[in-house]
């Protein structure tokens, strides 16, 4: 097995006149933990969206496991939008965290998780909500099954969110900076939560302002800044060797920051 | 004031009074049902449906009921549709209030916040599902309060039936007035009619509320 999780080639995304990603390339093989990083407005989010095609591309290609997402051949060899169906069976392989969480509010953490399971998975209602437990105990949420998400910290939605995507079973999974809309005190238990993903080798992408996360859980870090990424590579290497100005300015800046 | 009038009149103001509950119960569950349906058509992705709803909504909003009731009523026959008044009333209500209510369920749908409705797209959700399990409950938890608004507006309005002979409350009451010259106490008991159906219904409108919307505050019952 070579071919790689996440391969995108080429990349470009506008919004009317502004080009936000601007020929990205990026591999991500199996296993693998990718942090993107880079200033607010440089694309990372969006070239994250683009990975499940939440966010349609304009030129270049993003492959998952080989096949295009979001485009397929038509037979006068230019391509066309992928029809509804099999973008959906796509998507279902790849989980998402977003930043707010996007928790339904109406259904307690339990149905949370145990809901796409039993409308796209196709399980029985039992079977969902046993998968759904399981999800939730290694969240650490057992106790908050019953829960309405109006009920939970920041840090326990995202904890929820996060076992929803994983009751999928996702061959990878998307996290669009994860514990951005959390306080402080929240952010670690969220991120204990991803490392432990990390080290029972999930595929990962993440973009993320945790530059200490960053640095001792990702295999390799991608600098983005105006579309493009800049510079890559282990994160001893990106936060310490390169000689990137744009790099070293971000980090700088984010160092003074955070240091008082 | 005259008790004896009031309760010599008695029968046929109750019974005005049930034929206002009833007008206003059936126009508003019909203007809800077609409010429902325009607002979910109009969330179909073909333009000039919308922009004939739209032209809809804005001519039922846009112009007197009492001038619409007089078009179906008095008009109707023309074209070949001849209700009696009590019929032609209560479509009359369904037909105004489905405007308002479908404007209600728009911003309902519109309330629901994008990010839940992608979260759905992430797990590879249909839009079935979607439209079932994520958009249309937090659609219907939003309209609720202006529903009930809504329909507080149109058990007032059913007043105007009378113009086209609805042995509505109005009705009984213009009757009585004419007839014994009392036209104070006739207002006076109409007022406490319709308080009573208003005061009524707000208060059945903040339970249902407070019950769709115990989520925001409190625990489910352990399964």
């Amino acid at each position: 097995m070579s071919l790689p999780t996440i391969q995108i080639r080429g990349l470009t995304k506008r919004f009317g006149d502004h080009e936000v990603l601007r020929g990205v390339d990026l591999t991500v093989a199996a296993s693998e933990v990718v942090c993107l990083i880079g200033p607010s407005g440089s694309g990372k989010s969006t070239l994250l969206r683009c990975v499940n095609f939440l966010e349609p591309y304009d030129a270049g290609e993003v492959r998952i496991e080989g096949r295009l997402i979001g485009y397929e051949d038509a037979p006068n060899g230019a391509r066309r939008p992928m029809a509804a169906r099999p973008l959906r069976a796509m998507r279902r392989e790849i989980g998402m965290v977003f930043q707010h969480f996007n928790l339904w509010p109406h259904m307690t953490a339990l149905h949370n998780v145990a809901e796409p399971l039993r409308r796209v998975r196709g399980l029985a209602h039992a079977e969902a909500d046993e998968r759904a437990m399981a999800m939730l105990a290694r969240v650490g949420l057992s106790d908050k099954a019953q829960a309405y998400p109006s009920r939970l910290s920041g840090g326990q939605q995202q904890r929820v969110a996060i076992a929803r995507a994983l009751a999928m079973q996702p061959r990878l999974m998307l996290f669009d900076e994860p514990t951005s809309a959390l306080d402080p005190e929240l952010v670690g238990e969220v991120l204990e939560v991803m490392k432990s993903l990390a080290s029972e080798g999930m595929t990962m992408l993440i973009v993320t302002h945790e530059m200490g996360f960053a640095a001792h859980v990702a295999n390799r870090i991608a600098f983005i800044d105006s579309g493009r990424i800049l510079e890559q590579g282990p994160p001893r290497y990106v936060f310490h060797e390169s000689a990137e100005p744009r790099v070293r300015q971000f980090l700088q800046t984010y160092h003074d920051r955070n240091s008082f | 004031m005259n008790p004896d009038v009031l309760l010599r009149y008695a029968p046929s103001l109750i019974s005005g009074f049930g034929v206002t509950v009833m007008c206003w119960g059936a126009g508003g569950a019909l203007g809800l049902i077609l409010g429902f349906i325009i607002s979910l058509l109009y969330r179909l992705p073909f333009a000039p449906l919308r922009w004939l709803l739209r032209a809809l909504i804005e001519v039922f909003r846009g112009t007197p009921f009492l001038m619409q009731l007089f078009l179906l009523y008095a008009g109707g026959p023309y074209i070949g549709l001849k209700l009696n008044a009590t019929t032609a009333g209560v479509v009359g209500l369904g037909l105004y209030s489905s405007a308002y209510f479908a404007e209600i369920f728009r911003g309902g749908f519109a309330a629901v916040p994008h990010g839940q409705i992608e979260a759905a797209m992430s797990v590879g959700m249909g839009p079935r599902d979607t439209l079932l399990r994520v958009t249309l409950p937090g659609a219907l938890i939003a309209a609720v309060p202006p529903i009930v608004n809504m329909l507080i507006v149109l058990s007032k309005e059913t007043v105007v039936l009378s113009i086209i002979t609805v042995p509505e409350l109005m009705y009984q009451m213009q009757t009585m007035a004419a007839e014994t010259f009392t036209a104070f106490d006739a207002i006076f008991a109409m007022a406490v009619f319709y308080w009573l159906l208003v005061e009524a219904t707000s208060r059945l409108g903040r339970r249902v509320e407070a019950r769709v919307t115990a989520f925001m505050a409190q625990e489910a019952s352990p399964a």
